[in-house]
């Protein structure tokens, strides 16, 4: 077997252990050279990962890890999330003595994602799954001393718990049906057997395996935990959450809700129909009354989430292809708008250490003089999430709107273009609450000096912000790879 | 070798853009030298380009497939790589006498990033190699334009002037656009019935595609596609009747009007004509026997243009909007060049127009950066408040002569009379003269004396306004009292290098026209030129440009440094004519006070206001939608109760709740 291809997840892991050793016998001054360290590992995996294997398919381990474009695509996305993360991690954790763990643990739940995006047995999933999700447990909880970001970790770990416990359930009723756990074998006994709706025990599966991975996406109703956490997780990691962690649960439903939904043609359709309704209406309308920039973001990253299950609804190629693309630009959006919400807490505490609720609102008035770089990225975040070309938001909702609208032509259905129509109006509302925070920061006057923006943010920002716009500028090699990723999945 | 780093031609500046505008502020002199050194390195890889290509007649061309079957390209041919040079050297000059005109601007950073972008934006206009990509960077050109006119937007009269500049343009920008729906729709409509094919690496919008597809297209559908995009260049190019903009464009700082006047935003409508020519002379004739339709309203448009332009600018006393409406006029004539001589000499024309284009680029700078050197020195726009300045201004206001000759086209044809020695003059001698005479051999050839008529009759004018501007400013007596200097040397310099280009870049107009004249053979396109019998005008023909010229000089020479004629009693409110023209014929009333204020604004702006305000906030902010929204969201936050019980309650109800709804789909067993 030619390991190679799985470099980056061993190069990562390495890194973690070595730097959990190496922090038992440096002192805690020189410890901020670990997140140097942890960001040119990731920076190495990225070219890794770009340099090899974005087509073409490799197994290891007896068939239970897969390298193909489908997980490549989602690799980078991990990568890049985690590389704009612990950039902006140099500053946020700047002296902290545990940074040596912090780091390893955010490097290890990179490298469970990144398990999960190539796993092709329900075992190996559910390892990457886990692994992703118990380090995030504890980032989520990371600032000891801060109630808020306790509490934040103790809802998801709750949560996460009975989440896991519900897709171990689904997967062992799978097993017991199809008697393996590699999900291509399942495929196929499900296709061979014809073993389609009537079976309750199938549908029961699905479900749990729903709620699973739907906990992850944080699709409603399994998404309770997603604002709380968000808000109360230290900012850097709760762009991890959005837009990694959340994206995690995608790969792991694309590729084995899809592959199974289409092998046992069970009528699907309408319920996830309703949920990517739901989701998104729900994200959208809770978002405008909120105060807390963090819990505003959290809501929006639920309505993607409803956008992003469209796909599952259509199920052809190009839907496919645009819930990978919107899942990519996803996150960069998110992951670069949590940042820029942390050098807003960095600015209030800089004027009062002890502030509460740095992300407020109000925070943000004149954010356009006080942090000018910060809030020009933020404006082109909130614009590229509400969809406006060009951007990587726009591209991608429109790959999915328009495969919707595609899929409702050929089937001569209405109910799919009441679909599309109602999604479409969820992003024109969506404009509103961004809206708000733009004229806060460009309207409204400042209520304090122009800040120095920490170089690590704005490194971390400015690389989302050219990842948004280059994507929506230059779209083509990434609606390819898109592509590519979808073809793996055999639909049509 | 050169060619291989082509992209960066545009790469470089639009860099330097985002560093000068976030760094700026740390670097020397605003973050200055970013955009020099960028625009520097444009220059060495178009020169380098040129180099290259020049001895073999090759061309560059790159391609990347973008979206949806259109592309994003580079296409670099003869007439595109002199563009080139001409707008990165030209920039570059500009950027350096930047240096010091702007040094005691708090805003410089902005300033600097911003004619940085612009200098991308127009080179990325001259390099694509498809329309779309023309029209994304020309519509950035625009962008840069509102901002660096509106750049002191604490002036109000500056942020009027951006505004009228963005709208305006946007007239000519939206008739552009139509016609490359227009021209996509027969193009398609080609492609799907086997007519024509687009290759792999070939893609429907490319210029290639386009000149291959012009003989396919009928002919009525061409002509408007033809007329639409001239709509475009008349809109960029401020040619009658969207000319208003570009005096008000004044208001930015005098570099920002250097700039577009010279080497950005104006030229690119006479380059999108010249680009998209073959289309412009394959249109068919229906109004003038031999004309094709499209080059007879360009040759009218431009030669009213000139002329129109040109009286205004004999009365202006703002020193800056003499040369404005200079520019429009010899813009004008930049665009009767392409209509006249495309009718008779085919792919010459671009030629012509070309080096008219870029020897006005090199004077009108020049004029341009002189003048902002006066108004740096005596703090006033006024020629009125200056006068004697030559004494204290010698390298202004030498240069800045040189400048005046080169417009005035002052110069003397001795080996078109037969004589043994070259035609000896100024840059502006050898381009305007050769589009006279493709102006006389127009009317030879059709019969159509007007355009000829045209453009003599603005050479006189021009050369009447250029040198009462310099009478005024640098001779007689100083008539107030300010303390003025020369010029730091960062300043002069790039005036006494543009000067030189203005008194010998003529000598290279055989040269010059001859390889842009194979610029669309190198694509395949060949232009039918109507070979007549060889044409030889009388001495007096030949002589008369240079005679109007010396003329215009004597009658300025005569009234505003001699004072022969007391030009004040002329010059009163009460002569009717002088009126006409001081008011720019009564344009901008019309124009803006008419047209603008009552139609768009009382009529158009009114009811979209009513109807957003009084229907659209009703429904939305005031009632129905947004607070049912709204009291939806507060309802489901409180359910959202933060205790962790209820979170895992909902989410079994979840699960519960997903079996239910499938279990009702599939009927249940």
């Amino acid at each position: 077997m030619n390991f190679t291809l799985l470099l980056p997840e061993i190069l990562l892991t390495i890194l973690a252990f070595v730097i959990i050793l190496m922090g038992l016998l440096i002192s805690d001054k020189s410890k901020n050279m670990f997140g140097y360290l942890s960001a040119a590992g990731l920076l190495a995996s990225l070219v890794y990962v770009l340099g090899n294997g974005m087509t073409g398919k490799t197994n290891f381990f007896y068939d239970s890890l897969v390298i193909d474009p489908l997980s490549q695509i989602f690799k980078l996305i991990f990568i890049i999330v985690s590389l704009i993360a612990v950039i902006a991690s140099i500053e946020y954790f700047k002296n902290n003595r545990n940074q040596d763990e912090y780091y390893a643990l955010l490097l290890l739940s990179t490298v469970g994602m990144m398990v999960v995006a190539s796993a092709n047995d329900l075992i190996a999933l559910f390892v990457g799954f886990e692994l992703a999700s118990m380090s995030t447990y504890v980032l989520a909880g990371f600032e000891k001393k801060n109630p808020a970001s306790l509490e934040a970790a103790l809802k998801y770990f709750i949560i996460g718990s009975i989440s896991s416990a519900l897709m171990l359930f689904g997967m062992s009723l799978i097993y017991g049906i199809t008697g393996s756990t590699n999900i291509p074998a399942i495929v196929e006994f499900f296709r061979i057997t014809h073993l389609s709706a009537e079976s309750s025990l199938g549908i029961l599966a699905m479900i749990f395996l729903v709620a699973g991975f739907g906990f992850k996406m944080a699709l409603v109703p399994f998404h309770m935990w997603a604002p709380d956490t968000y808000e109360g997780s230290p900012s850097v990691v709760s762009a991890l959450l959005a837009a990694g962690s959340k994206k995690m649960g995608f790969v792991a439903a694309f590729r084995v809700l899809i592959l199974a939904l289409v092998a046992i043609k069970v009528d699907i359709q309408y319920t996830f129909a309703i949920l990517a309704i739901i989701t998104m209406t729900y994200g959208n309308v809770v978002a405008i009354s909120q105060r807390s920039i963090k819990r505003m973001l959290a809501y929006s990253s639920i309505a993607q989430a409803g956008y992003i299950s469209l796909a599952f609804v259509v199920m052809t190629q190009m839907s496919v292809a645009g819930g990978v693309l919107l899942a990519l630009g996803h996150a960069l959006m998110k992951g670069g708008a949590f940042i820029a919400v942390a050098v807003v807490s960095y600015m209030v505490l800089n004027d009062n250490k002890n502030a509460k609720n740095t992300d407020d609102l109000g925070n943000f008035a004149g954010l356009g003089k006080r942090a000018p770089i910060t809030a020009l990225s933020l404006f082109i975040f909130f614009l590229a999430l509400a969809g406006i070309p060009p951007s990587a938001g726009f591209i991608g909702k429109f790959v999915l709107f328009y495969s919707v609208m595609v899929e409702a032509a050929s089937q001569a259905s209405s109910w799919l273009l009441i679909i599309v129509t109602i999604a479409i109006l969820n992003s024109a509302l969506s404009i509103y609450y961004y809206a708000r925070v733009i004229r806060y920061m460009y309207v409204l006057p400042p209520n304090g000096e122009r800040i120095k923006e920490p170089v690590p943010y704005v490194i971390a920002i400015l690389l989302a912000v050219i990842g948004t716009i280059g994507i929506g500028l230059y779209p083509e090699p990434f609606i390819q790879m898109a592509i590519n990723a979808a073809q793996v999945l055999g639909v049509r | 070798m050169f060619s291989d780093y082509a992209a960066l031609i545009v790469l470089l500046p639009v860099i330097a853009f985002v560093l000068t505008l976030f760094f700026g502020k740390k670097l020397y002199s605003g973050g200055a030298l970013l955009p020099i050194a960028a625009i520097a390195g444009s220059f060495i890889i178009s020169l380098g380009i040129f180099l290259e290509i020049y001895p073999t007649d090759g061309m560059v061309q790159q391609s990347l497939p973008w979206f949806a079957g259109m592309n994003l390209g580079i296409l670099i041919d003869p007439l595109a790589v002199v563009m080139l040079m001409m707008v990165s050297f030209v920039s570059l000059l500009i950027h350096i006498y930047a240096v010091g005109y702007m040094a005691h601007d708090p805003a410089r950073p902005r300033y600097f990033a911003e004619t940085s972008l612009f200098t991308a934006a127009m080179l990325s206009v001259i390099l694509s190699d498809n329309i779309l990509q023309f029209f994304v960077s020309w519509e950035l050109v625009g962008l840069c334009s509102f901002l660096l006119i509106g750049f002191w937007y604490h002036k109000p009269s500056a942020a009027a002037a951006a505004k009228k500049a963005f709208l305006v343009t946007r007239v000519g920008d939206v008739l552009f656009l139509a016609g490359i729906v227009l021209l996509y729709v027969n193009m398609k409509l080609l492609v799907d019935n086997g007519t024509l094919v687009v290759e792999s690496q070939s893609y429907i919008l490319q210029f290639k595609k386009m000149f291959e597809a012009i003989p396919l297209i009928d002919g009525t559908q061409l002509t408007y596609i033809a007329l639409l995009f001239f709509g475009g260049a008349i809109g960029k190019s401020g040619q009658f009747p969207l000319h208003g903009w570009l005096p008000d464009a004044m208001e930015g700082p005098t570099t920002v009007s250097a700039l577009i006047h010279a080497a950005t935003m104006v030229t690119a409508g006479v380059y999108l004509v010249a680009r998209t020519f073959p289309m412009f002379v394959a249109t068919p004739s229906t109004i003038s026997a031999g004309v094709p339709d499209a080059l007879l309203i360009v040759t009218y448009v431009g030669g009213f243009t000139a002329i129109f332009a040109a009286t205004m600018g004999l009365v202006m006393n703002d020193i800056k909007r003499v040369l404005a409406y200079s520019t429009v006029s010899q813009l004008g004539y930049m665009m009767l060049a392409l209509g006249t001589a495309g009718t008779v000499l085919g792919a010459e024309a671009v030629g012509i127009s070309m080096f008219h284009l870029l020897s006005h680029a090199f004077f009108k700078a020049l004029l341009f950066l002189c003048a902002g050197s006066v108004i740096h020195a005596v703090g006033t726009n006024d020629i009125r408040e200056m006068g004697g300045l030559f004494k204290k201004m010698k390298i202004t206001g030498t240069t800045m002569f040189i400048a005046a000759l080169a417009l005035a086209g002052i110069g003397f044809p001795f080996a078109s009379l037969g004589m043994p020695i070259m035609n000896i003059g100024t840059a502006g001698f050898f381009s305007k003269d050769a589009i006279i005479e493709g102006a006389l051999e127009y009317g030879e050839v059709t019969h159509d004396m007007i355009p000829y008529g045209f453009a003599i009759i603005a050479a006189l004018l021009t050369s009447i306004y250029i040198f009462r501007l310099w009478f005024m400013t640098f001779t007689g007596k100083p008539r107030s009292e300010r303390h003025s200097h020369e010029s730091p040397g960062v300043m002069t310099g790039p005036l006494i290098i543009l000067a030189l280009f203005a008194l010998f870049f003529g000598f290279s107009h055989v040269d010059f026209n001859g390889y842009l004249e194979k610029n669309f053979e190198l694509m395949d396109v060949n232009i039918a030129v109507h070979e007549g019998e060889a044409f030889h005008p009388s001495a007096f023909l030949v002589l008369l440009p240079v005679i109007v010229g010396v003329l215009g000089f004597l009658i300025s020479y005569s009234i505003y440094n001699k004072r022969m004629i007391d030009m004040s009693k002329i010059v009163s409110s009460g002569n009717p004519l002088y009126k006409l023209l001081y008011n720019r014929y009564y344009e901008p009333k019309i124009g803006a006070d008419l047209i603008g204020v009552k139609l768009t604004h009382d009529v158009v702006a009114r009811s979209g206001e009513f109807v957003d305000r009084k229907i659209i906030d009703w429904l939305i902010i005031d009632n129905i939608i947004s607070n049912t929204l709204f009291k939806l969201g507060e309802i489901i936050r409180k359910l959202q109760t933060g205790v962790v019980q209820n979170y895992a309650s909902v989410t079994i109800l979840g699960v519960a709740l997903l079996l239910v709804l499938l279990k009702l789909k599939s009927g249940g067993t």
